[in-house]
Order: structure tokens, then sequence, then C-alpha cells
């Protein structure tokens, strides 16, 4: 076994751990992890299938954002609140429902490798230079630029539809202690609308 | 080193991310599971990539990164708001999935 | 030449722009204290002019749609340069027909939104970037011939549409959009997992290149035909999520329902009209091999099945639904059942692209026209949701219901409006394409629909409200008014004289090979 091949294994290893972690661990902070290491092996994997760059984009983005996000906001709204204990009966269901899922795809995964037996597929030698900055960028700045253009408008719009979805009630305006009309008018913003729309806004009946 | 190990290894994390998504309650959990099949995906492009010996696939795997970066952030943003409406984040999925 | 491609790809780029003059608007212009909500959250500059930032997005989608229109008058193919951007995005007759939909749809439900954010007192301006950008999306969705533009489009369109449906902001609207997004992620990943195996059996990324190497693999037992028929499944999968075909349509209801109702329109609209595009795209392009498109052992069985499926499902369960807009939400189910049922028989119909085409444009019509006759029959605190809210409400407000009506008939089908010739022509493909079983079960399945848009209709005018039962007031508003003017007349104008538009629709063909 050469070193590419351990590379190989210790990256597998790392990818099912941490897989079977993320979904099997009852503290969401333990699945955040989990994908953490499952995203550790996968670069592992990256660098021995010639991908150097993508190996750097998986660790920066996904270690370094998308995992931080996760716990970021799993320790926003608290790590009790999301874990739950598992009610009985639904979660009987679920596993049920999901352990049938998994076998029709590893069903579906199991005859599409039946159909590779035949002829062992394996990998040639890499080009030179497969995979490195220069020929992912410049397939990715030169042929694909109008995916990479529209790409700017779908940033945009997880940006806006964040910013819209999770706005927050910052600042929410001093409302008077008891709603007397007069003291509300006094006590409350003084705002133009005020003095033209009905204080109350509950129908009279 | 064959091409069938690396596709096998993708196709046991898709399963593993689908049996995420299907047993968890909550939407934390939901959106991990979403996680670990977009990592079996890159696995599988990758891989792809370095066997029919053009990039093309490795490009793929940069706008699937992109693309899941951003579903994470309106995914979690959901989140937030569900949890500020209901100081809770458990998606009933028997609701979920029969509807 | 570079005009020429600018000036093609204009529908696009305009829209693009008019949503970042939008944003810009929204972030430095003045709040408008007069419609500012008393809800206590933070007011950013944009507060309180949800009626002017409508009508500004209405514009600049109309606009849109006028260019689509120029284009089409010019010809696409006319256009010097405009092929260089295949195969990421192919800018043909089909495309153009879809964009003149997409932001005739968009431009209603901004209008909509416009009267509706106002009225109640729902400060998110962020609504119509949000709105342009998805439609952005959407345009480059009918157009990607390529799987990377392909899945950056669908999500640039879907992202938009996820939050949308959490602007309300209630639990059970916050619960509705978190279900739709977990699904919608999920379903994209299933897709995107085929778009992998499509790239491994084929190594060709764009659509006509996976096209030829699947018919080179033919009919060989290999590792590359299982491969393409499970991404085969997969995008299937994931496509019928996004047109919310039965059984995955199971988002749909309560999406609709919790979502505001002019993004339920758009909704409603735009992402079921991009999702078919595409869908005959991918599946005329890529999986137009002959042994994929035969009746033994390809798609056709399997979508014919979704058709059926979800005609009758969401036509039985729409009869029982209590709420209007959750019936409405079946009934666009029951729709993309219809067009569906068009999707099979391109297999033998080379005429049925265009019955797509022709059915996509009339539905979105008589569907932004219902929800916005839904708008317009309630106000703040006294909105239409059951049919009792409705009952009576022709001797309030005739106006109001005359339109409601109007729509109604159209989506069931009834002759003199567009409805009607959209499933004309969709069953005519069908029996061209001999798919007589398929035919029957739509025009059964037609008139049970029928019952449940007229029920609606016989309580407007037939039933008196029941003594003490809060009635639904018709808010009033200038811009849901015009949205419901612009919609009437182009039901009426394809009702009485579809001829123009389907020889349109009917030169505009995927180019399939």
């Amino acid at each position: 076994m050469n070193a590419g091949n351990a590379l190989f294994i210790v990256g597998a290893l790392l990818c099912l751990v941490g897989a079977l972690s993320t979904v099997i661990a009852r503290s969401p902070i333990r699945a955040a992890m989990g994908l953490l290491i499952t995203i550790i092996g996968i670069a592992s994997l990256f660098l021995k299938l010639s991908a150097q760059f993508l190996a750097a984009i998986q660790i920066i983005v996904y270690a370094g954002a998308v995992v931080v996000l996760f716990v970021f906001v799993i320790m926003l709204i608290g790590a009790d609140t999301s874990a739950g204990p598992p009610k009985s009966g639904g979660s009987v269901g679920s596993r049920i429902v999901a352990g049938g899922g998994m076998a029709v795809l590893s069903g579906l995964g199991l005859l599409l490798l039946a159909r590779f037996d035949g002829q062992p597929v394996r990998f040639g030698p890499a080009a030179v230079g497969h995979g490195d900055v220069e020929a992912v960028g410049g397939l990715l700045f030169r042929e694909a630029i109008i995916p990479f253009e529209l790409a700017t408008a779908l940033l945009i719009v997880a940006v806006i539809g964040a910013i819209a979805v999770a706005r927050s009630k910052a600042r929410p305006r001093p409302a008077p202690p008891e709603s007397h009309e007069s003291k509300r008018l006094f006590h409350g913003p003084l705002h133009p609308r005020d003095a033209q729309r009905p204080l109350s806004k509950e129908p009279a009946e | 080193m064959p091409l069938t190990s690396v596709l096998l290894l993708s196709m046991a994390l898709f399963c593993i991310g689908v049996f995420g998504v299907l047993s968890r309650r909550n939407a934390i959990g939901i959106l991990l599971g979403v996680e670990l099949m977009a990592n079996a995906v890159n696995i599988n492009l990758v891989a792809f990539s370095r066997f029919q010996g053009g990039v093309v696939g490795q490009v793929f795997a940069v706008f699937a990164i992109a693309l899941t970066v951003a579903e994470v952030v309106v995914g979690l943003a959901l989140v937030i708001l569900l949890y500020r409406s209901r100081k809770d984040v458990r998606v009933d999925e028997a609701n979920a999935l029969s509807g | 030449m570079t005009f020429d491609v600018v000036y093609g790809l204009s529908p696009l780029l305009v829209v693009a722009l008019g949503a970042l003059l939008l944003m810009l608007a929204e972030a430095f212009g003045k709040p408008n204290p007069q419609g500012l909500a008393p809800t206590g959250e933070v007011s950013d500059a944009g507060a309180g002019r949800a009626g002017e930032l409508g009508m500004g997005a209405a514009v600049v989608l109309f606009v849109g749609a006028a260019l689509s229109l120029g284009v089409w008058l010019a010809g696409p193919d006319n256009l010097v340069g405009l092929e260089l951007t295949r195969p990421y995005l192919i800018w043909d007759r089909f495309t153009v027909f879809v964009c003149f939909t997409l932001c005739l749809g968009g431009g209603l439900s901004c209008l909509l939104a416009g009267g509706y954010l106002t009225e109640h007192e729902i400060d998110r301006a962020e609504f119509f970037p949000l709105v342009l950008f998805s439609t952005v999306g959407a345009m480059a969705l009918a157009a990607a011939g390529e799987l990377l533009t392909l899945f950056v489009a669908l999500e640039t369109m879907s992202l938009g549409v996820y939050a949308l449906v959490g602007l309300r902001r209630t639990p059970r609207s916050s619960e509705a959009a978190l279900k739709y997004f977990l699904l919608g992620s999920f379903a994209a990943a299933l897709m995107l997992f085929g778009a992998a195996l499509l790239y491994g059996a084929t190594g060709r990324t764009d659509l006509a290149g996976i096209g030829q190497a699947i018919a080179a693999i033919g009919q060989g037992e290999g590792p590359g035909a299982a491969q393409v028929l499970i991404a085969l499944v997969l995008v299937v999968v994931g496509l019928a999520f996004k047109v919310s075909a039965v059984p995955f349509h199971m988002w749909t209801p309560d999406a609709y329902e919790g979502a505001p109702t002019p993004a339920t329109s758009y909704m409603a609209v735009a992402v079921k009209t991009a999702a078919f595009a595409v869908m005959v795209r991918v599946l005329l392009i890529a999986f137009g091999d002959e042994r994929l498109t035969s009746w033994a052992s390809g798609w056709p069985p399997v979508l014919a099945t979704l058709a059926v499926a979800s005609m009758t499902v969401a036509n039985l369960v729409a009869g029982r639904q209590s709420s209007v807009k959750r019936m409405l939400a079946y009934s666009s189910i029951a729709h993309a059942g219809y067009a569906l049922v068009a999707v099979v028989a391109t297999i033998r119909s080379p005429a049925a692209e265009g019955s797509i085409l022709f059915y996509l444009l009339t539905y979105t019509v008589s569907t932004a026209g219902a929800f916005g006759a839904l708008i317009l029959c309630g106000s703040r605190g006294k909105e239409a949701v059951s049919y009792e809210d409705l009952a009576g409400i022709a001797k309030r407000h005739p106006a109001a219901a005359m339109a409601f009506s109007l729509f109604l008939l159209s989506l069931a089908g009834v002759p003199p409006t567009a409805g009607f010739f959209g499933k004309l022509y969709v069953f005519q493909a069908a029996i061209d394409a001999e798919l007589y079983v398929l035919t029957v079960v739509g025009l059964l399945n037609s008139l049970v629909g029928a019952y449940y848009y007229l029920r609606v209709i016989v309580f407007m005018y037939m039933r008196e409200p029941a003594p003490g039962a809060t009635l639904a007031v018709p808010m009033r508003s200038g811009y849901v008014a015009s949205a419901l003017v612009i919609a009437a007349v182009l039901v009426i104008a394809l009702g009485v004289l579809p001829n123009v538009t389907l020889e349109w629709a009917a030169i505009a063909t995927v180019g399939r090979s």
C-alpha cells in the first residue's frame, strides 16, 4: 500500500465516521462537528484525486464558513431547544421512512456498481496541471463566464433573502403600559400618523 | 485505485445524508443531512473529472459549493425566523410528508 | 454585433438592472410616514413605500415583457452574435416566449403586492428586489442549455421564493417556508446527484452534448446506461417537485397558504412556468434519445403517471377545501397535471411544445388574475379566506365578484376565455400523439374541476351571508385594480383571438435533433 492509497483510506474513514456522527448525534453541536470531520476527509480525498484548488476551497468555504455558521446559529437559538427529546411514536415512523428511503437509494447504488463490475475502471495517470488554480480558473473565467455572472445574482438573492427573513424587531417603539388614549398620544412616539389614524387597530365590534 | 471505490464512498455518504434528512426532526439536523448529500455530489464530480480528464467537473463542484452555501444562508435565516416565532425549530415531518 | 447581443439579452439585463436600482431606491429613499406599519419594527428607508416600489418593479417587468416582444419580432436568430452565449444560454424563440410569460406574471404579481403590502401593513420592501432577481433566475432557467447555468438559475429562482414565503412572519407561514425550503433543497440535492451521474456517464455538461452521448451509449448495457437511467429518475423527481406534481406536491398547499398572496401568485405562475420550460428542454434535448422517449423504456410512462395522479388527486382534494386560497393551490397542482399531459405528448406530436407554451401563458394570466381578485375581495382584518367570507359579495361589490368569476371561469376552461383554448390545444396535442387515455382522464378532470371553481361563483352570487358572520370587505387599491384590468383584458383577448399567439407559440420550439 503506497502513500496515496493510505491518504484515500484515511480520508474515506474520516468521511464515514463524520457522516455517521452527523446523522446520529443527539446534540446539534456534535452533529455539526461531525460535518466538519467529513469535510476534512473529503478535502484529503480531493488531494488524492488531484483537485488541489478544490481541496483548499473545501476547507476555506465549508469548514471556515458553513460549519461556523451552523455553530453560530445553534448557539444563537440554544443547543437544548433544537435537540429536543425524541417524541415517542413519531420518531419510530420517521426512522422507518428513512430506512426505506436509504434502502431504495442503496439498491440503486449497488445496481450502478454492479454494472461497473465487469471491467475494473481505474484512474489513469493525471494530466500535468490537472486541477490546479490555473486550469480551474481558466475554465471558470473563459468558458463558464455566463454561469459565473449568474452566480452573482444567486448570491445577492441569498443575501437579500436572508436579511428580509431574519431581520429582527431590533428597535421596538416604546409602547405605553396602558392603552388609555390620551396617554398614548403623549407618551408614545409622536408621529404624524398618530394624528390621522385611529389609535386602536382592532375592529370596533 | 479504482473509480468504483470512490463512487461507493460517495454513494454511502449520499445515503447517510438521505437517512439524516428523513430521520431528523429538527430543522438544523435536516439541513446538515442536505449538506452531506451535497458533499457526496462533490466527491462524485471530482472523481469523474479526474477520470474523464477535463476540469469541467471541478468547475461544476465549485458552483455546487456556491449553491450549497447560498442555500445554507437562506435556510438558517428561516430557522432563526421560525425560532423567533415559536421558540422551537422542530419540524413535524409527519405533517411535512403527508401535507 | 455588440448591440445585437445586448438587445437580444435585454429582457434579462433590464430586469437585473431594475432589481439593483430598486434596491438602491429602497436603501436611500425617504421613508413614508403615512404608510408605516405600527408594528414597532425597524423602519428602513423603503418602509411605507410598498405601493411606489411595487409600481417600479411592475414597470421594470413590463418593460422586460415589451423587450421580449421586440426580440421576438426581430427574431433571435437574426441577431448576430447571440449564438455566442450557447450552450450556457440558448436564446431561441422558445426562451423569448417564456421570458414574455415570466415577465408578465411577475409584473402582475408586483402590482398586486403594491396594493396588498400597503393594505396589510407588511413593511417588506425587500419583496420587490427578491421577485425581480428571482425572475432573472427564472428567465435564465428557461434559457439554460447547460447544467452549470441550469443549477445556478434554478437556485436563484428558488432562494428568492423561499424568502418570499417567509415574509409574513406568522408562526404558520414561517413553518411553511422552512418546510418548503427543506424539501426544496432536498430535491435540489437529489437533482444535483443526478447531474453528477450524467456528467460521469457522458463527460459533457451541455444538454446537446449529453443528448448525443446518450444516443451513442444507446442500447448498451454498460455502466453508462445504468447511470443515465438513475440520473433520469433523479432529475425527473427534482423537476416534478418544482412544478409540484403529485406525489411531490406536499409542500404546495402549506407554502401557498402561508405566503403573502402576491407571493403565492408569483410562485404559482412564474416558478411553474420556468420549471416547465426547463423540463421540456432537458427531457427533449438531453433525454431525447429514441430509446428514452419510447413508451416502453423511457420517461413518458413516468410523466404520464405523474400527470394522471396530479390531475385526479388535486381535483378531488381541492373540492374539499374550506379555504379559497388552499383551493387555488390545489387547482395549480391540477393545472401542472394538464401541462404534464402536453409534455408527454411532445414524444409524438410536434405541436405539443407550442401547446405547452400557450397553456402556460393562459394559465399565467388566469391564475394571477384569480389571486388578484382574492386580494381585492379582502381588506386588513377582513380578509377573504373561506367560501363563507365571500357569500353575497356580488351584491356589495359587483366589480370584484365579476372579475373573480371571469378568472375562475378561465381556470375551469369555459369557452370564451383564455383557459378554454389553453386546454383545447393541450388535449389536441395529446390526441395527435395518440394518447387517448390521458386525454379522456384530462377531460373528466376538467369536469370535476369545474365543480369547485363554480362553487366560489355560487357563493358569491347566490348565497346570503349568515347573520352576524364577519364579512370580507373589498379593499380599494389602484394597483390591484390595474393588475386585474390587465389580466382580464388578456384573458378575454386570448379567448376571443387566440390565433396569432398560437401561431407564435407553434414556431417556438426547443429545436430537438
